[in-house]
């Protein structure tokens, strides 16, 4: 890992110092068939920032911006990093961490690269699996404590539906409603979308 | 200044007494909560608690929803104000110290006791007999529903008899299917919750507004749009210009005067500088929620009273009530994807008790209620699911499949083992000694958890309700944070603590009216009747003050 790292920067570096005329992505793409690192928006406290970057990537890629924004934009995953560091328990936080330590390891295994590096349509494939396991794994046994990818799942939706642009774009958000109506059909109903709260 | 002190302190100054009100913890005013008007994404944390929280109170998040960011602040620190359960017993013991107390986070739900609940111990032989019935509270009930106003649904049943109600609110599509379906198969009563809010204006208390259906009630309504003390009693006693509020005044022992055979005044700390005062006053009443009146009584200690002020009986302290939850069940409603709602309305539907009435004998005593909900799910139902990316947006953005709920509120019976003591070698912040619980749920609220779990699975199955899932999670006594019975009333002095004024058998001027005075449970929410209670207590205690007699 450390040593994958250590080339994407010494490219990205090569990158800067021959100036804007070939981007560090190109040059990871002709290099590769794979793409740069990719910026970090927050400074974490809690993952450290190759940890940070796989958690990142993986709430874009579980909440992607459209024509709404996305989990990167609206601030996921300085919230996974928080939440992990100060609501979770010791015991959940040795898990998230192993779970997303497989997680990378199978990207290797699998694509011959980290998460981050990897192609959109093979992150896509990636998360799919990984969550199609963890959904099978809950079904066997009820009692199995929440794997990686479905505690990641969850906190990136929980931070992104929480944040303003998710309740009220995405959903819909009213402060003060003034009334409740209990029975009306859909389309009075607000804009008719999911209420945020 | 909880539900009953901020009655006690309206219909005192209301009737022309000079009245000092003393509250434990720091001044709430009206409409100075901190979080009120908050949107999800100013709460940190998404509003959940931290480990940091949670070491602090971590006895407060015993019920899941009490330590959040958006009303942590109106829990105790459990670490400055520690008590003990005795080893295999648990005791829940949920408390707010500030200006309104619990009035602030109560459930709101407004419901009466009736004619069978003030008959039940004699019937059953079990305890004591209450030495009140019904048609002696029921002109206060209605005084105390009209002045904090209670939005509910008339239904004619005896055993929950109506109030003076303002409009009730609605139930959603599904509730109404469920309804039907409880009615017309069970023949029994499905009613929208009976809740203190204003659904129409109070003209007695213009300052408050109506509900805004916005359900962050437990963060306080900065609207005035259910009742709480600070809304409320406290601003109708302020207006008299006879109250004296004065906020951090730890009360921890009644003074006891031999020769006069009464209390002359109270013994106080102040919370923040830790002085020590002592306040006078001809009439005394203590409103300090039950755990926190028994710990006053038991922590006075006189030549009269060795074993606790008033306890002559050896009762104070015992008979703990509370009603017992965390049963029921609930699933998913077919149909209805073209209906939803609009307003966030912070009640449910209630379905009032219907076991050991008339005729039926059950293998226990008693009876519970369920109160639900229906609604529709929203993102989290997504997150066990395949979907992700622009998919997972558009799913979240459509409202989920309808779901209902319900969950038992049952009756504890009242039980002499059931019991708190003063315990001297713990001291929580202000060097005071603490309580020591040794409470649990006994044979008969077992054997009503059997019924409690399969009556809910069994009514949503006749409702046609698919994937009905059900749960029994054992509580301890005090989850339910209807704590009650430590100075119950009685017609006896050797076998309780109060008279049936809720006035202390041996010593006159001393009136408790928070739940200590329960002499049973009923499994109906009991604030309004410790409201009720409360106006009557203080209406005779000025009676026979103007008589001479206290």
């Amino acid at each position: 890992m450390n040593q994958l790292i250590d080339r994407r920067e010494a490219l990205r570096k090569t990158a800067l110092l021959m100036g804007a005329a070939v981007s560090a992505t190109a040059i990871a793409g002709i290099m590769n068939g794979c793409k740069a690192t990719p910026d970090l928006n927050y400074k974490p406290v809690f993952f450290n920032e190759d940890q940070a970057r796989i958690i990142s990537e993986l709430a874009e890629i579980i909440l992607p911006k459209s024509d709404t924004p996305g989990a990167k934009e609206v601030g996921v995953p300085n919230f996974i990093d928080t939440i992990v560091n100060e609501n979770y328990e010791k015991e959940d936080q040795e898990r998230f961490i192993a779970g997303l330590t497989a997680f990378e390891e199978d990207a290797k295994k699998t694509y011959g690269d980290g998460f981050i590096y990897c192609k959109p349509e093979d992150q896509i494939a990636l998360v799919k699996k990984s969550l199609g396991a963890a959904i099978q794994e809950k079904k066997e046994n009820t009692a199995t404590k929440k794997p990686f990818i479905l505690m990641a799942k969850e906190l990136t939706m929980l931070g992104y539906f929480t944040s303003e642009p998710g309740a009220t774009k995405v959903l819909q958000y009213e402060a003060v409603p003034t009334k409740y109506n209990g029975c009306i059909p859909l389309n009075e109903a607000g804009n008719g979308k999911t209420w945020a709260t | 200044t909880g539900i009953s002190g901020g009655i006690a302190a309206k219909e005192l100054t209301e009737k022309g007494l000079k009245t000092l009100v003393l509250e434990r913890g720091r001044d709430v005013k009206h409409q100075e909560y901190p979080t009120a008007t908050k949107d999800p994404w100013e709460l940190p944390n998404a509003n959940k608690p931290t480990q940091e929280d949670l070491r602090k109170q971590g006895v407060q998040a015993r019920t899941g929803y009490t330590v959040n960011q958006d009303t942590k602040h109106w829990f105790v620190n459990d670490l400055e104000h520690p008590y003990t359960e005795k080893e295999g017993s648990r005791f829940d013991w949920m408390r707010g110290y500030h200006v309104g107390g619990r009035s602030i986070m109560w459930g709101r739900q407004s419901y009466r006791l009736s004619p069978m609940d003030f008959e039940a111990n004699a019937k059953d032989g079990i305890a004591v007999d209450w030495p009140v019935r019904y048609a002696e509270i029921e002109p206060w009930y209605d005084y105390i529903e009209q002045y904090v106003g209670v939005s509910g649904q008339a239904e004619g049943l005896a055993q929950l008899p109506d109030g003076k109600f303002l409009p009730p609110m609605e139930m959603n599509c599904v509730e109404l299917e469920l309804k039907k379906a409880v009615k017309d198969k069970f023949g029994r009563a499905f009613t929208i919750g009976r809740t203190a809010h204003a659904t129409a204006p109070l003209a007695h208390s213009p300052w408050r507004g109506m509900c805004q259906f916005r359900n962050l009630c437990s963060r306080g309504c900065p609207y005035g749009g259910y009742y709480s003390s600070n809304a409320g009693g406290l601003i109708s006693a302020e207006k008299t210009g006879n109250m004296t509020l004065r906020p951090n005044s730890v009360v921890y022992e009644l003074i006891y005067d031999e020769q006069k055979e009464k209390a002359t005044g109270v013994k106080v700390i102040d919370g923040v500088t830790g002085e020590q005062t002592e306040f006078y006053a001809k009439v005394i009443f203590l409103c300090a929620s039950t755990m926190g009146s028994a710990f006053i009584m038991l922590n006075s200690i006189s030549n009269r009273f060795p074993n606790g002020f008033g306890n002559d009986s050896g009762e104070l302290g015992h008979n703990i009530m509370d009603h017992q939850l965390g049963v029921g069940a609930g699933g998913e409603v077919e149909g209805f994807e073209d209906q939803y709602y609009f307003g966030r309305r912070a009640n449910g539907f209630y379905i009032p008790r219907f076991r050991n009435l008339g005729k039926e004998k059950r293998d226990y005593l008693r009876g519970f209620g369920y109160q639900g909900g229906g609604s529709r799910q929203g993102w989290g139902s997504l997150v066990a699911e395949m979907a992700i990316g622009e998919d997972l947006k558009k799913m979240a953005s459509t409202p989920g499949k309808w779901t209902v709920g319900m969950m038992g509120f049952g009756e504890i019976l009242p039980n002499h083992e059931n019991f708190v003591v003063i315990n001297k070698n713990k001291k929580d912040i202000h060097g005071l000694p603490t309580l020591t619980f040794d409470t649990n749920l006994k044979e008969n609220e077992f054997k009503m958890r059997v019924d409690m779990k399969n009556d809910a699975v069994e009514m949503l199955e006749a409702a046609g309700v698919k994937n009905i899932y059900s749960y029994d999670n054992i509580t301890g006594i005090g989850l339910g944070i209807h704590e009650m019975g430590t100075a119950r009333m009685g017609k006896d002095p050797k076998t309780s603590v109060l008279n049936k004024w809720n006035q202390v058998h041996a010593s006159k001027n001393v009136f408790v009216t928070d739940g200590s005075f329960m002499t049973s449970a009923g499994c109906q929410n009991p604030s309004l009747t410790y409201m009720a209670f409360t106006a009557r207590a203080v209406d005779y205690a000025v009676s026979e003050l103007k008589k001479g007699n206290l």
